[in-house]
């Protein structure tokens, strides 16, 4: 305990040794506690964890099932890309340009609180129940993060920096693309990661308001039916989903900025 | 100072007015029936009309009486469990792991299973929140207390601080920056959650409001929880920005 | 009663005293090393078999090339750090951790941020249990005596790097240390500040006659404040010489620069650390 601050440090350098197992001993042991506990409370309406997870099988199997899902994944990708095209100039410039900042401040602090598929109703109304509402959704829930995480990234950007870029002869956008983005680029990619995890939210809450397809679909028409082995087989896949694209964007995210010590290497993902 | 201070607020009006004023042409023009799309004047005449009425009162009271409880269970889990982790070395071995794979999770996909084992009553939504404003509480926590200046912690102990009393005397202070930056992400996702979990199971609260007004096409209506939604999260943000003034008063560039 | 390790007014008062067989010295660090082991690469042998007693009252710097351990050896006093080899003595008793009765202070000033100026020199007092008025008393006297009366309610951000140093060294004096540890303190400083600095901490230790350890890059600095320099070598870090600062005190800088003794215990000192020989020799 006399080296407090130290301890975070070794230990670090200890997972590194442990780290491929660790994440597999913590699921088994998050499954070994469900089934503990769902043989404990002993109701229809939990399934152990054995039978979910025996039920994972039936629905990828199944055609319908996994063409769902795909159409999950289809949409959250498009969504997905075109909030990245769009956010990462957005924030740049926010973030080197102080009046386009003060400029878009106040709007994305007042929709920053909006749960953006709660626009799903009202989307709905105008451009119907089918893709084009649910790939909006996405979009407007994955861009705030992204634009915020670039904003911060290019504003702490070294003034030196740029100033040599101007002495070199760059122009202001030469300056950005060459200069600003690298330099913002492990921020940009927190913010990135951030907003995958968010569409994967937004994903399933979509599909949950609007009853067509996909995985939100499948899980919320289990629950009113009132098949418990199918809500929580479809938990284990949405969750699993969740795990697998963070843990491919994070090996990503290394190759491209491997030179940044970053140190937070578990993700600030939510909601 | 004062001068960029009145530009800014002169510029950050511009957008806000331009889509009042877009919205209004749109409706006034005929471009969109009002059933699509009300105008905004009718918007706030219903909002400044539901905030003096009980039902509305009580279904916001809702809401936000299940985002405070939320938000303060995570907040006290996920600084006293990222603080844990920081200094113990037992600790962080179980809990960096299950960080590692509960983080990703979409936790909305947990919310049929807190339904079945909760009810549809308070506990349930309350705990969406728990576990979806806790992670950035703990990491941001766990993040700050290992990074602090490892000599405060020194100094501290030479100055004859007993060492389990360096957990809140010097790291919980010093991580102090961060854990705030991890609450204000966090309320964030509170008032986002917490609406989608009234909407989903719709008993009660401001989600709630919003799907029984679109059942009924009362687009009015349906405007009026997501304006709510959007205040409730700037008041509560407000409040915790004057909460980080005073508490941040030493450090430098609060 | 001093010990013989220590001729201090040797040169002033004639021949040196009559040799006694003198209390233990204050600190004894006794075969100390510090490997640390680093991922991947081969563990790193940072100071090797460090002897070295420090007498009641001394005022002893450590100089050597930038990496040779003097941090470390710091911090191991301290008890901030254990050795993986060797115990370090104070007043006879092996340290088993830090303790009021070793004060640090640190180059990068380590103040709380979250508590003022008064709140950062109290601190040691209240964690004592001295109430809070007497502490606060107290807390005044020795922002007066470093200098910074008024500048109680302040916070360390709003200070110069001058004053947060004295601000420091008032919070680590506060608990009454027998022995100060001192890793480059001024180190951070400008120059004109570094030598007010220097004269304000002489000027409190010929009050007192605390001990001080004092790690610095600077051997100018070194020969002015001290008794005694300890010369490191680098890789692994050993104690190369000591060499004794056989020159009057109270000590005035102006008369001291243009001191021919001085001067060649600045150039001898240098000379030391610049042609520092791989296998350095014990001295
Ligand atoms: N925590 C650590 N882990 C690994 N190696 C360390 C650690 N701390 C110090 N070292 C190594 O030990 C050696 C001595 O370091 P130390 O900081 O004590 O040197 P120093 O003499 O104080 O240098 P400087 O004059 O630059 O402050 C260095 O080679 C350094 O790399
Ligand atoms: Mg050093």
């Amino acid at each position: 305990m006399s080296a407090v601050a130290g301890d975070g440090t070794a230990t670090a350098r200890i997972g590194i040794s442990i780290a491929p197992f660790a994440p597999l001993l913590a699921c088994l042991g998050l499954l070994a506690a469900w089934q503990i506990g769902a043989l404990l409370l002993g109701t229809d309406s939990i399934p152990t964890a054995l039978d979910a997870l025996r039920a994972v099988p039936d629905i990828l199997g199944d055609r319908s099932g996994l063409a769902n899902i795909l159409d999950s994944i289809r949409r959250m990708a498009i969504g997905l890309a075109s909030a990245v095209v769009v956010s990462i100039p957005l924030g740049l410039a926010m973030g080197r340009v102080p009046a386009v900042a003060s400029f878009f401040n106040p709007i994305l602090m007042v929709t920053y609180p909006v749960p953006k598929a709660a626009l799903m109703p009202v989307i709905m109304l105008w451009l119907g129940v089918g893709d084009l509402s649910k790939t909006l959704v996405i979009f407007l829930a994955v861009t705030l993060p992204i634009i915020y995480h670039s904003f911060e990234g290019a504003k702490a950007v070294e003034e030196k920096m740029i100033w040599s870029g101007a002495a070199m002869g760059m122009s202001r956008l030469q300056i950005m693309a060459r200069i600003v983005l690298p330099a913002a680029l492990p921020e940009i990619l927190a913010g990135c990661r951030t907003g995958l995890v968010l569409a994967l939210i937004t994903m399933v809450t979509s599909e949950m308001i609007a009853r067509k397809s996909g995985a939100g679909n499948i899980l919320f028409n289990a629950l009113d039916m009132g098949q418990y082995d199918t809500v929580f087989a479809m938990i284990i896949i949405i969750g699993a989903l969740g795990i697998i694209f963070d843990a491919a964007f994070d090996r990503l995210r290394r190759a491209l900025v491997a030179w940044s010590d970053t140190r937070q290497d578990i993700p600030l993902s939510f909601s | 100072m004062r001068a960029t201070l009145s530009r800014d607020i002169v510029l950050g009006a511009i957008p806000l007015i331009l889509i009042a004023a877009v919205w209004q042409a749109i409706v006034s023009f005929g471009y969109a029936p009002a059933a699509l799309l009300p105008p905004p004047g009718a918007v706030f005449v219903r909002l400044v009309h539901q905030l003096g009425g009980t039902d509305f009162l009580a279904q916001g009271g809702a809401t936000l009486l299940r985002l405070f409880v939320g938000f303060t269970i995570a907040a006290v889990l996920g600084i006293g469990i990222g603080l844990m982790a920081a200094v113990h070395r037992g600790v962080d071995a179980v809990v960096r792991p299950l960080v590692r794979v509960l983080a990703p999770v979409p936790k909305v996909a947990l919310y049929p299973a807190l339904l079945l084992l909760l009810g549809f009553d308070h506990a349930s939504k309350i705990a969406l929140v728990v576990a979806d404003a806790l992670f950035p509480i703990l990491l941001s926590t766990y993040y700050g207390a290992t990074t602090i200046e490892q000599k405060l912690v020194w100094s501290a102990l030479a100055a004859g601080t007993p060492p389990h009393q360096v957990l809140y005397k010097v790291v919980l202070p010093a991580a102090m920056p961060s854990i705030l930056t991890g609450c204000r992400i966090a309320l964030v996702i509170s008032c986002i959650v917490v609406f989608l979990a009234e909407m989903i199971s719709s008993t009660d609260g401001l989600g709630y409001l919003l799907v029984r007004a679109a059942r009924s096409f009362q687009t009015v209506d349906m405007f009026v929880p997501l304006i709510s939604i959007s205040l409730l999260g700037l008041i509560l943000n407000a409040l915790l920005y004057g909460a980080r003034k005073v508490l941040l008063r030493g450090f430098p560039e609060v | 009663m001093r010990p013989l390790t220590m001729p201090r007014d040797s040169i002033a008062n004639g021949p040196p005293a009559v040799p006694v067989r003198a209390a233990p010295p204050m600190i004894a660090i006794q075969g100390v090393s510090q490997t640390f082991k680093t991922a991947g690469r081969k563990d790193h042998l940072a100071i090797s078999d460090i002897n070295l007693d420090i007498a009641d009252g001394a005022f002893v710097s450590i100089l050597g090339p930038s990496g040779c351990g003097k941090s470390t050896l710091l911090y191991i006093v301290g008890g901030f750090v254990a050795p993986t080899a060797g115990i370090v003595k104070v007043k006879d008793k092996a340290i088993t951790g830090p303790g009021p009765d070793r004060g640090p202070v640190f180059q990068e000033f380590a103040l709380f941020p979250w508590k003022t100026v008064l709140g950062n020199v109290i601190y040691g007092l209240r964690q004592q249990g001295v109430p809070r008025a007497e502490a606060e008393e107290r807390g005044h006297k020795l922002l007066a005596m470093v200098g910074l009366k008024g500048y109680e309610a302040f916070y360390p951000k709003e200070l110069s790097g001058g004053m947060k140093q004295r601000v420091a060294i008032a919070r680590t004096l506060a608990y009454n240390p027998s022995v100060l540890l001192m890793d480059e303190p001024f180190g951070a400083l400008d120059a004109h500040t570094r030598t007010r600095l220097q004269n304000d901490l002489l000027d409190i230790w010929e009050r007192d006659r605390k001990t001080v350890l004092f790690v610095t890059h600077a051997v100018d600095e070194a020969v002015y404040l001290s008794d005694k320099v300890i010369v490191m070598s680098r890789s692994p870090g050993r104690i190369k010489k000591v060499v004794d600062i056989d020159l009057p005190r109270p000590r005035r800088r102006a008369e001291l620069l243009l001191d021919v003794h001085y001067q060649k215990y600045v150039v001898d000192i240098e000379r030391l650390i610049e042609d520092a020989p791989e296998d350095a020799v014990h001295p």
